[in-house]
């Protein structure tokens, strides 16, 4: 009834002709994405209850007889609430999932070519929702204003101080002034509850958008079939009903081992770091920063130039350049492996040695500058760490790529 | 206008009028997107908000404990054992991070040059406790057995400063070392500054 009535309204008969019966495929690890999605829709939901207790200021307030930041004060207060750490904790819980997931869907779609014409366009918008997730993380450190947030934030400044030429102005137009500047908290809730919601979900709208237009890639099974075969047909499962039945279970089972990380794995225990306070805690970033944070880590001191007024530091070179390559790197792969004709097949990793293996190679580099984050703990020279990385990164490049070359060779 | 029809019937080339709006159009939309840019310049405000580590200190400040049990008051030189340190602020200025220093105490004769050793007084040191890498605020790693391999290390990103040397980098990405600050030990035990510092403090970029 309603339905109907509805329908002669809207025509969603045209809608679920159009979009509904969209075939998704069923292998796993076409759900990464999805797993991104619905982590991006519990950090909205923690989020909104976090917006209502939450307080950008960093006037001094009194709490428990202490003269505290006003913003740490709220987050302690938080905590104090029935569930209210719980809450707190999903929320940063999932925002690592949420970036986790996002590599991982970046590395499905790398590794079977899905990136190819005409999904390009997809992938940089992809590249882009990751960069935004990063930074709304980052921006989500300032906040409870502990000694850890403002130590990392401080970081950040510098960081951003360090790119040549510009440096000073952008550091100042992100963190409001010079930090630690009464401004800098409100301007980073801003950015963190709004800013950049909306253009995560606007660049999610378009992603899906493109997605639908465009079709999934289909599996390797479909190719070369014949249509009396069941070709030119997806190989998998419409939109609606079953896809969204499984999204929705797996969305609550997402969220079942969320909640369940959460309650027994602490995060962030602002209460220990304690409001900012002059002595720094031994820390390190979470874990999708390490990368940045190893790479300061191992640059030496002396490793600054100048190019035209422009100052080059470590920092500039770890902080600013290095990221930029690396994004810059992903952002050109399809442009560098093109395809004439539009390509809607995966293809198997194990048939393209040169681009699986060159993914292996920069995945282990990637996590050996993470691990760099650790050589204090681990009692490793710079040096030392340096010849590692550069070693363990050309020795899996090189080895996969042989590896897969002679497993070619053989099946041919 | 006057060649109306001319023009419909002609392959359009060069400079129609539908051509000639859109141009317009186009480059008014990039005007107000050029000019908006301005709005970027108000939001980056060149007014110094605390940050920036300009430091405040004047001959004279007593100095004060930063941290611990005893915060906000006057540093005793006798409760300083050999080998220990402690971070202190100017009396008045604890607000400005930049006026932060760590006094040490090591034996007299372990100093040796870059440190200036008239800036010292009985053994003790101060130095910016503000790592010239990124602005985190250095600890000290106490040796009990050995004082003089006791050394100030900065958690962040793991520089560590040699405090009989003049606070010279030995380890970690820290470009320059730490300066140091003259301190005088006073007659009740309490200390005062008595220098500005020797170089420049706080990250360098």
């Amino acid at each position: 009834m309603i339905l109907k009535w509805l329908d002669e309204r809207l025509e969603l008969k045209k809608f679920n002709a159009k979009f509904l019966t969209k075939t998704f495929p069923t292998h796993p690890t076409f759900l990464f994405g999805e797993i991104a999605l619905f982590s991006f829709i519990t950090l909205v939901i923690t989020g909104i209850f976090l917006g209502f207790l939450y307080e950008p200021s960093s006037k001094m307030v009194s709490l428990f007889g202490a003269m505290v930041p006003s913003a740490y004060a709220s987050v302690v207060r938080t905590d104090l609430l029935p569930m209210g750490m719980i809450i707190r904790r999903i929320h940063h819980w999932s925002a690592m999932i949420m970036i986790a997931a996002i590599l991982a869907h970046l590395m499905r779609i790398y590794f079977t070519s899905a990136y190819r014409k005409p999904r390009e366009i997809n992938w940089l918008i992809g590249l882009g929702l990751w960069a935004l997730a990063m930074f709304a993380a980052f921006t989500g450190y300032l906040l409870p204003y502990s000694n850890f947030s403002v130590t990392a934030t401080s970081i950040a400044y510098y960081i951003a101080k360090s790119v040549p030429w510009i440096g000073n102005w952008i550091s100042r137009l992100l963190f409001a002034g010079d930090f630690p500047s009464p401004y800098t908290v409100p301007r980073f809730f801003f950015m963190h509850v709004m800013l950049i919601p909306i253009l995560l979900l606007g660049l999610i709208g378009l992603h899906m958008i493109i997605l639908i237009k465009q079709k999934h890639t289909e599996p390797l099974a479909n190719k070369g079939r014949k249509e009396s075969e069941g070709g030119k047909q997806l190989i998998g499962i419409p939109i609606w009903p079953e896809q969204m039945l499984i999204s929705i279970a797996f969305f609550f089972f997402l969220l079942f081992v969320v909640v369940l990380i959460a309650t027994y794995i602490p995060l962030n225990p602002i209460e220990d770091y304690g409001p900012p306070s002059p002595g720094t805690p031994v820390m390190r970033p979470d874990w999708y920063f390490l990368v940045v944070y190893g790479c300061l880590k191992l640059l030496p001191g002396d490793l600054a130039f100048s190019i035209l007024g422009g100052k080059f530091t470590p920092e500039t070179i770890g902080g600013v350049i290095f990221p930029g390559l690396t994004i810059l790197v992903f952002a050109l792969i399809p442009f560098l492996d093109r395809v004439k004709k539009p390509q809607n097949y995966i293809e198997n990793p194990l048939h393209r040695p040169f681009m699986t293996s060159f993914g292996i190679g920069g995945g282990v580099f990637l996590s050996m500058l993470a691990a760099a984050g650790y050589i204090d703990v681990l009692n490793i020279t710079p040096t030392r760490m340096i010849i590692y990385t550069v070693g363990a990164s050309l020795a899996a490049w090189s080895i996969s790529y042989v590896l897969l070359h002679l497993y070619n060779k053989e099946k041919k | 206008m006057v060649d109306q029809k001319t023009t419909d019937n002609q392959e359009k080339k060069g400079i129609t009028r539908r051509k000639f709006t859109i141009g317009v159009i186009l480059a008014s939309i990039g005007a107000v997107f050029v000019s908006l840019l301005s709005l970027l310049k108000i939001l980056s405000p060149s007014k110094k908000g605390g940050g920036g580590y300009v430091s405040t200190i004047k001959q004279g400040d007593k100095l004060i404990y930063a941290k611990g049990e005893h915060t906000g008051s006057y540093v005793d030189f006798s409760s300083l054992q050999i080998g220990d340190a402690v971070l202190a602020y100017p009396e008045g200025k604890t607000s400005n991070p930049a006026n932060l220093v760590q006094l040490i105490k090591l034996e007299e004769k372990e100093y040796k040059k870059p440190t200036h050793i008239d800036l010292t007084d009985r053994g003790v040191v101060a130095y910016s406790a503000i790592c010239t890498h990124l602005g985190c605020i250095v600890s000290w790693v106490k040796n009990k057995k050995l004082p003089e391999t006791s050394y100030t290390e900065c958690f962040c990103h793991n520089s560590i400063f040699d405090p009989t040397s003049g606070a010279k980098v030995v380890a970690g990405p820290a470009p320059i070392p730490l300066a140091q600050i003259g301190i005088k030990i006073q007659d009740d035990g309490t200390m005062v500054f008595t220098s500005d510092f020797t170089g420049p403090i706080g990250p360098q970029v």
